[in-house]
């Protein structure tokens, strides 16, 4: 029932896309997703009864209704396993899943896997980050989608990057507009003399219309973007947040507020993941974020580039040329806004949660003077070992350690042994491990 | 009041019913509920929906006392009784196993 040609892990747009791509040349996939729909967080549909006011660029919707009218085509090749988690790599090159539908692991062997596991939302340390009511952009964003309801009471956005602006829009148009979006960087002065930048940035229509879209419903809205500015430190009182925010002259403000959502960049997900390879027996490709963050168009082209790639893997021919001048744009794009969007980091302060996993603050990482290696940091320290995998704060970490002259590359944080994708696994699950047939 | 906040389906969170919706996350459920603290965490930190999509491991609760689930990624289900993932004399504050 579950030979297939190909394994693909997570069924957001890249992850899709390929699916849908292995189909049409003729391939069958096996595809595992943790959540009990597939579309992944970027579309992720409304439970529920009622309207949701969901603003979306057109060519946005557009592109997801191709994606879904595609994947629906396909479903004769593809297998879905959902509500399954990915959970690692054995020695044996075995993909692991934890199947929470049927309450067992199962572990899958295949020639040709495509990895499309998405990205890690990068958000900066600041005291009182750990906090319940903060959350990040995006969790705050696919929860609005799912509910279809904006949190109830008063929300600041801070941080970082063009999704405050479209997290701020939707909120707005859904009828809860946040107090004021802090941007830490200066795109708007960057503007004038970054013109490579803003030139390419407008040469993708796409991206001018939704910037568009959003910044009319802020206007609307008379939601303040506030560029400049950062959160210093969140504290919780009796009905909710206090937030100290500071702007690069020295200028302070004070926020109450019930929800605070943080947001710095993305990056690709790929703790504890085995790297990309190819071999006459053997072929992991990544595709979408997880290989390089371009965002959700982006990401469908790069899925069905990576189908044909496995595709070219098991020997049939054809040509990816015109994807590869989609994702070079997007490229360019992306580059442009990265370069807009330049901040200095946020330095945390001594009581800062670094480590959230092992509730290690900054001052923890100071009293360990002893701590002479990477390998120190982590086994002495704890910082980076618990369950986020370093995944939100092994950049920081390193940070940190370089002021101490020690080299923690988040990028080695695997080392020879994978660190996998660290889940929780019931031991009834493991206890019923069952091997699926093999995928060849 | 809407129409969809009418329909009768319920979990327990520490035995308090929390009504959802068919198809939410408990961690959405738990947010509308205005509950934004699912329990204790290591070093006195509190766990709490964060990344909502499973890497962030902050949001973990424990249904009918088995092994903890990512509450953003586990559909409620009728009935269930919910508790923090961590038992409170589990969760170790500053400094106690230095």
């Amino acid at each position: 029932m579950t030979h297939a040609d190909v394994l693909v892990i997570g069924a957001g747009p890249a992850g899709l896309a390929a699916v849908a791509e292995l189909a049409r040349l003729g391939l069958t996939s096996l595809l595992v997703e943790q959540r009990d729909q597939v579309g992944g967080a970027i579309y992720r549909r409304h439970a529920g009864n009622g309207n949701h006011v969901l603003l979306l660029p057109e060519h946005h919707r557009r592109r997801r209704d191709g994606l879904m009218q595609a994947y629906t085509q396909a479903q004769e090749r593809v297998t879905a396993l959902t509500a399954s988690v990915f959970i690692g790599v054995d020695r044996d090159g075995r993909f692991l899943i934890d199947n929470r539908r049927l309450g067992r692991v199962q572990s899958v062997r295949s020639k040709a896997v495509i990895l499309a596991v998405g990205t890690v939302e990068r958000v900066l340390p600041r005291e009182g980050w750990e906090l319940p009511g903060v959350v990040s952009a995006g969790g705050m964003q696919v929860q609005f989608k799912e509910t279809g309801q904006t949190p109830k009471g008063k929300i600041l956005l801070a941080g970082s990057g063009p999704l405050l602006l479209a997290l701020a829009a939707q909120l707005a148009a859904a009828g809860n507009p946040p107090l004021a979006v802090l941007e830490r960087a200066q795109p708007l002065a960057s503007a004038w003399w970054q013109g490579r930048a803003v030139f390419n940035v407008l040469r993708s229509w796409p991206h001018v219309q939704e910037a568009a879209l959003y910044g009319r419903e802020l206007w609307r809205a008379r939601v303040p973007y506030l560029t400049g500015w950062q959160v210093q430190s969140v504290q919780t009182v009796a009905d909710g947040l206090r937030i100290d925010a500071r702007h690069s002259s020295g200028l302070a403000r004070q926020y109450a507020v019930q929800h605070l959502a943080l947001h710095d960049g993305v990056l690709p997900n790929m703790t504890g993941l085995p790297g990309a390879a190819q071999s006459a027996d053997n072929c992991i490709v990544y595709a979408g974020d997880c290989r390089e963050v371009l965002g959700a168009d982006a990401a469908i082209d790069d899925g069905s580039r990576a189908a044909q790639q496995v595709a070219r893997f098991l020997g049939q021919r054809c040509d990816s040329t015109p994807l590869d001048q989609a994702i070079a744009a997007a490229q360019r794009t992306q580059a442009a806004l990265a370069q807009l969007f330049q901040a200095a980091p946020v330095a945390p302060t001594a009581n800062t949660v670094v480590c959230r996993c092992e509730g290690l603050r900054r001052s923890d990482f100071d009293r360990l003077q002893v701590a002479g290696s990477a390998h120190e940091l982590r086994l002495v320290g704890r910082f980076a070992m618990g369950a986020c995998q370093g995944r939100f704060c092994a950049h920081t970490v390193s940070a940190l350690a370089h002021e101490y002259g020690v080299d923690f590359d988040p990028a080695a944080l695997n080392g020879d042994v994978p660190r996998w994708p660290l889940r929780p696994v019931s031991l009834a699950a493991l206890a019923a491990y069952s091997e699926l047939e093999s995928v060849e | 009041m809407n129409m969809s906040d009418t329909v009768a389906l319920h979990f327990y969170w520490c035995s308090e019913p929390v009504p959802f919706r068919a198809g939410e996350t408990i961690a959405a459920a738990l947010q509308r509920a205005g509950r934004t603290d699912v329990g204790p965490a290591v070093a006195g930190l509190h766990g709490r929906y964060f990344c909502g999509i499973g890497t962030c491991q902050a949001c973990l609760v424990s249904i009918d006392g088995a092994s903890p689930v990512e509450a953003c990624l586990t559909l409620a289900q009728e009935g269930m009784h919910l508790a923090p993932a961590l038992l409170s004399q589990l969760a170790r504050t500053p400094g106690a196993d230095a």
